[in-house]
């Protein structure tokens, strides 16, 4: 009986319409045409024709290097830096915490439009005219780097609550294991290497499960920002589902889209789980 | 007691679940001026009708819109009255099941008879009616005649495409600004094909795109030549690409650069003269009516030019409506001569009534009663189910053209593939 509510819960949010869009993604279903009055049962013929589409490819390509810049690198390693450099006392120790952590604080299309004027093409970009100081033309930041882009403005997003998680790991070391290493003649980069990093594996993988499964599933920030273009060159997994889904109006396709989207942040998220017990 | 209670609020769910709106009849309606025009004959339409009417306001963009407004009709909770934005995406409603067959209605009204034969024609598939067509939406090209004047380019009608490209190559040449813009790419959703490529296709070579059964016939000569004539917008560096790339690309080249003369010529619609550059905009030109001149669009051979008309958001009742019969009085009822002005005053359309231009409230538009001569020139081009993946498909070819990606045969190449892919190889021709 205790674990009713959640069940209900889990049901009602998590197992029906995983369940609708498995039978979903087995029908021709459409939000026009035809195909949405009378949607047919055509069993394993999306996902045949997903395997055969070069699009899906390219969108799980630029996917994983979404994920791996932005996420996995970039939000990591600066979130970490920001932990540490952040669990010094300094002057403007405040003034940075609220920088770093402000970008969290602001709705994701309410981002993605203040980048769209900064990365604006021609002279009336922000960006442009501050690479004009030294000289740069004016640039089309989204058309000739758009995936870059995308995961600068990921990055910026994502650093704060990096850092959060990774300074609550460093909160939990002991201060003593620090202080034998001193007295071992430790350096600051070995004490690094050999006590906070592996005591730190936990809280980065869990970051990583997190921040894998999140920065996968991410819409309104790019939506925003180039909708996926210019040619596809930002169509992340998810952008492409919307696409098919509410671009083509082919529900049936993108739900079979979102099924091998499911499969695949299963598997992810079974390989952290599984490496979060790690012995340290 | 428990039992009791139970039951009152079974009851209280049902009821509320099938009254809460039985007296309203909820109208979609989208774009602050659109919105403005409606609740300025609201009142009117109440009074006529004794219903009373909810206007629900929805996201801007026809892109978003259409996205809503299709998963709220797919769940059966969407608006009673909605319109959309062109003739182009009726059939894929209708044949979804999302409308009501409003012929009788639309027939029966006094508006039906004072129609223009051109709204007649369109609002018509095969003896059904499925919208009652308020406002008629005429394009052609626009161009600064002030600025070309002044540089000494030629404001005569270009005899035929060639003849508008070296236009617009002689316009930049001599004024240093892009001369010429087609709405191209994606990002510009279903108008890259209402306000751009329609208008070259309907003079062209092969100027229709769906075959006699149904399927498109998107490897014609005239696709090519559509894509071929951007092409060489591009490579002659005559329309600003940039802005094409952005998301909300229309903003720039329309509402700055054409303003400030900073872009020379550019498809639109009557619209332009009201909303886009005329009272109604944030940003309008003055004296517009001498400093904007209108072309018919070319034929690609040297044939009679054209303008090219559709139904603008015709109206049309939901099939899931709360109260079908409320809503079909409704739509009869949308279609007055007050509903065609005040949305003329507004958004800059032409009523669908011929008896609505002698309205005092139209005669005041003096940049719109010229451009009614031009109706009986109008051209359509006819769609299909399924039309709207090609819109998609065009825009994709379309954006490939303005990266570098592909050239016109290229593009040609995209639009097939994509909707081959979306719809089946036996949908294309």
């Amino acid at each position: 009986m205790l674990v009713l509510p959640s069940a209900i819960l889990l049901f009602a949010f998590v197992l029906y319409p995983s369940g609708v869009a498995i039978y979903t993604s087995m029908t021709n279903l459409s939000l026009t045409g035809p195909a949405a009055l009378n949607p047919r049962f055509i069993g394993f013929d999306n996902y045949t024709k997903l395997f055969s589409d070069h699009t899906f490819w390219r969108s799980l390509v630029i996917t994983f290097w979404f994920v791996l810049f932005s996420a996995i690198i970039g939000q990591l390693v600066l979130g970490l830096l920001s932990a540490i450099l952040l669990k010094r006392q300094f002057a403007l120790r405040p003034f940075f915490n609220a920088i770093i952590l402000m970008p969290n604080a602001v709705p994701g299309v309410v981002a993605a439009l203040m980048w769209s004027s900064m990365l604006a093409s021609g002279e009336y970009g922000t960006l442009n005219k501050i690479v004009a100081w030294f000289g740069v033309d004016p640039q089309r930041w989204l058309v000739t780097f758009p995936l870059s882009m995308i995961i600068v403005v990921n990055i910026w997003r994502g650093i704060g609550f990096a850092m959060i998680l990774m300074n609550s790991g460093l909160s939990a070391i002991s201060e003593e294991l620090y202080e034998a290493a001193r007295m071992d003649g430790a350096t600051t980069w070995q004490a690094f290497r050999k006590i906070t990093l592996p005591l730190l594996v936990p809280t980065i993988f869990l970051y990583l499960l997190v921040s894998t499964v999140t920065t996968i599933a991410i819409f309104a920030l790019i939506y925003a920002l180039t909708r996926g273009g210019p040619a596809g060159a930002t169509e992340i997994v998810g952008i492409y589902i919307y696409n098919q889904s509410f671009g083509s109006y082919q529900l049936g396709y993108g739900s079979a889209i979102a099924v091998v989207l499911l499969i695949f942040s299963l598997i992810i998220g079974t390989f952290y789980v599984r490496a979060l017990k790690v012995e340290v | 007691m428990k039992t009791k209670l139970m039951v009152s609020a079974i009851a209280l769910a049902s009821f509320g679940a099938t009254n809460v709106w039985a007296d309203t009849v909820r109208i979609a309606e989208h774009r602050q001026a659109r919105i403005d025009a409606l609740n300025a004959v609201v009142p009117m339409i109440e009074e006529q009708t004794g219903i009373d009417i909810e206007v629900i306001e929805y996201p801007g963009p026809d892109k978003e819109y259409i996205s809503k407004l299709l998963t709220e009709l797919r769940a059966g909770t969407g608006p009673d009255v909605f319109s959309l934005p062109s003739s182009g995406e009726i059939v894929d409603f209708s044949t979804a099941g999302y409308l009501v067959d409003v012929t009788a209605e639309v027939k029966g009204s006094d508006a039906w008879d004072n129609m223009f034969p051109i709204a007649r024609e369109l609002a018509e598939t095969d003896g059904v009616i499925y919208t009652m067509p308020t406002m008629l939406a005429m394009q052609q090209f626009y161009f600064r005649n002030d600025v070309l004047t002044e540089a000494g380019v030629s404001t005569d009608q270009p005899a035929d495409w060639d003849a508008l490209i070296n236009r617009a190559i002689e316009a930049k040449e001599k004024t240093g600004e892009y001369s010429l813009l087609m709405p191209m790419g994606v990002t510009w959703g279903g108008g890259t094909y209402i306000e751009s490529f329609r208008l070259l296709l309907a003079n062209s070579s092969t100027p229709e795109l769906v075959t006699e059964n149904g399927t498109f016939n998107l490897t014609s000569d005239g696709v090519r030549e559509v894509f071929e004539f951007y092409q060489k917008m591009i490579e002659a560096e005559v329309v600003p690409v940039d802005p094409l790339l952005g998301p909300d690309p229309w903003v720039i080249p329309k509402y700055e650069m054409f303003p400030a003369g900073e872009l020379l010529m550019t498809t639109c619609g009557s619209w332009c003269y009201i909303f886009d550059w005329g009272p109604e905009s944030k940003n309008p030109i003055p004296d517009i009516e001498n400093a904007v001149g209108t072309w018919k669009v070319p034929n690609v051979n040297g044939d009679a030019p054209s303008v090219l008309v559709n139904l603008n958001h015709p109206w049309m009742v939901s099939s899931s409506a709360v109260d079908i019969e409320a809503s079909k009085k409704v739509l009869a009822a949308m279609g007055s001569i007050e509903l065609m002005t005040s949305y003329a005053q507004k958004s800059g359309n032409l009523p669908s009534r011929a008896d609505a231009i002698e309205s005092d409230g139209f005669q005041q538009l003096t940049a719109l009663v010229p451009l009614l001569d031009q109706l009986e020139d109008g051209r359509s081009v006819a769609t299909a189910p399924g039309f709207s993946t090609v819109m998609e498909g065009i825009g994709r070819g379309s954006e490939a053209l303005l990266l570098g990606n592909a050239d016109a045969a290229g593009a040609q190449q995209i639009l097939v593939d994509y909707v081959s892919n979306i719809l089946g190889e036996d949908m294309v021709e």
